[in-house]
């Protein structure tokens, strides 16, 4: 499964990545963007299986990367779990309207990102099956 | 057909005023009060002036403050010195995720060796098999202690966002005092320079500040 980490502090990203190594995905698989930009950029050149962003980045922030993704025919339909400080009920709001998959509030256990990324998954599973 | 101007009104008000509020002749009396008020008109502008004067000298004072590099109170300075401690904080953090990167590999090999070893002896009474048990239990705790390392590594990412909102704090403050000591530059008497109101560098900062003469 391939991943697309996207925070503009590089200490986080290794963390996240980490973590997902530590889950059982490939390391090999994972690839980083320091913003929203950047992200879309890689998004648009190779194909990935999941976007996993910050909300708060320069240039183009976590909620605009969401929506430009939704708003593309081409990657409208890509799972994207936001991982962030931001924890407010209208940010949690608007990315649920934006279409967000899963939604970490940092500070995180890897126990919490487990059981999202398991809900985005079985979710995935059972529209599959119903489509 | 004169009326005097009642008692009480009358002993709060100057003499020259009684006088002519008393005064028939309509002519001397707009004269007088004219005189008075401009009179007053220059007291409120000399006032004005004095303030003026008082404001361009405190701001300039921190202007001057402002442009002064090497003063750890300094605002450009203080702005640095975060800059600073976020770069620091993230090597801090890079070095911790380098060593939990490290030995996660050598706790995963040990568990594998005092694996073989248990598939050849698993006898309670076999010293080579309780060591290679205590290895594989040394090796599960310290891949738990590795991850909650590297978790608590995001001390980084949380305390350095607050960092950078504090930066564009100071640069909001920063930009609103230079704004301020413009704008005093041209009540002080010059005309206000062409620069636009945003500035974005220390140079362009540096370069609007001497235009002043800080």
């Amino acid at each position: 499964m391939k991943i697309l980490v996207v925070d503009d502090f590089s200490t986080m990203r290794r963390i996240v990545r980490n973590l997902l190594v530590e889950l059982g995905f490939s390391n090999s698989l994972i690839q980083e963007a320091d913003d929203g930009n950047n992200a879309l950029t890689m998004l648009r050149s190779t194909s990935f299986d999941m976007v996993v962003t910050d909300w708060n980045m320069p240039n183009m922030t976590g909620i605009e990367l969401l929506r430009a993704i939704r708003a593309e025919p081409k990657l409208k339909g890509l799972p994207v779990l936001m991982v962030t400080a931001e924890n407010n009920r209208e940010q949690i709001i608007a990315a649920a309207q934006a279409g967000v998959n899963g939604y970490v509030v940092k500070p995180f256990t890897a126990v919490t990102l487990k059981e999202k990324l398991d809900k985005i998954f079985e979710r995935l599973a059972a529209n599959g099956a119903s489509a | 057909m004169s009326t005097t101007v009642s008692e009480a009104i009358g002993e709060t008000l100057p003499p020259e005023v009684r006088e002519l509020l008393n005064s028939e002749d309509g002519a001397a009396f707009e004269q007088a009060l004219d005189v008075m008020l401009r009179q007053r008109e220059q007291h409120l502008f000399r006032a004005l002036g004095l303030l003026a004067r008082d404001l361009h000298g405190a701001v300039r004072r921190l202007g001057g403050e402002l442009a002064h590099e090497g003063v750890p109170d300094s605002v450009a300075d203080a702005r640095k010195h975060l800059g600073d401690v976020l770069e620091m904080s993230a090597k801090a953090a890079h070095r911790s995720l380098d060593f939990a990167e490290r030995m996660r590999p050598e706790a995963e090999a040990l568990a594998n060796n005092a694996a073989e070893v248990l598939a050849f002896t698993d006898s309670q009474n076999d010293p080579a098999a309780v060591l290679a048990r205590q290895a594989q239990a040394f090796a599960a705790s310290s891949r738990e202690g590795l991850n909650d390392m590297v978790l608590a590594q995001s001390w980084q990412d949380l305390s350095g966002q607050r960092i950078k909102k504090v930066v564009v704090f100071i640069e909001s403050v920063e930009s609103s005092l230079l704004e301020l000591v413009r704008l005093t530059g041209a009540l002080a008497g010059g005309e206000a320079p062409v620069t636009a109101a945003k500035v974005t560098s220390q140079d362009e900062a540096d370069r609007l500040l001497s235009e002043f003469g800080f």
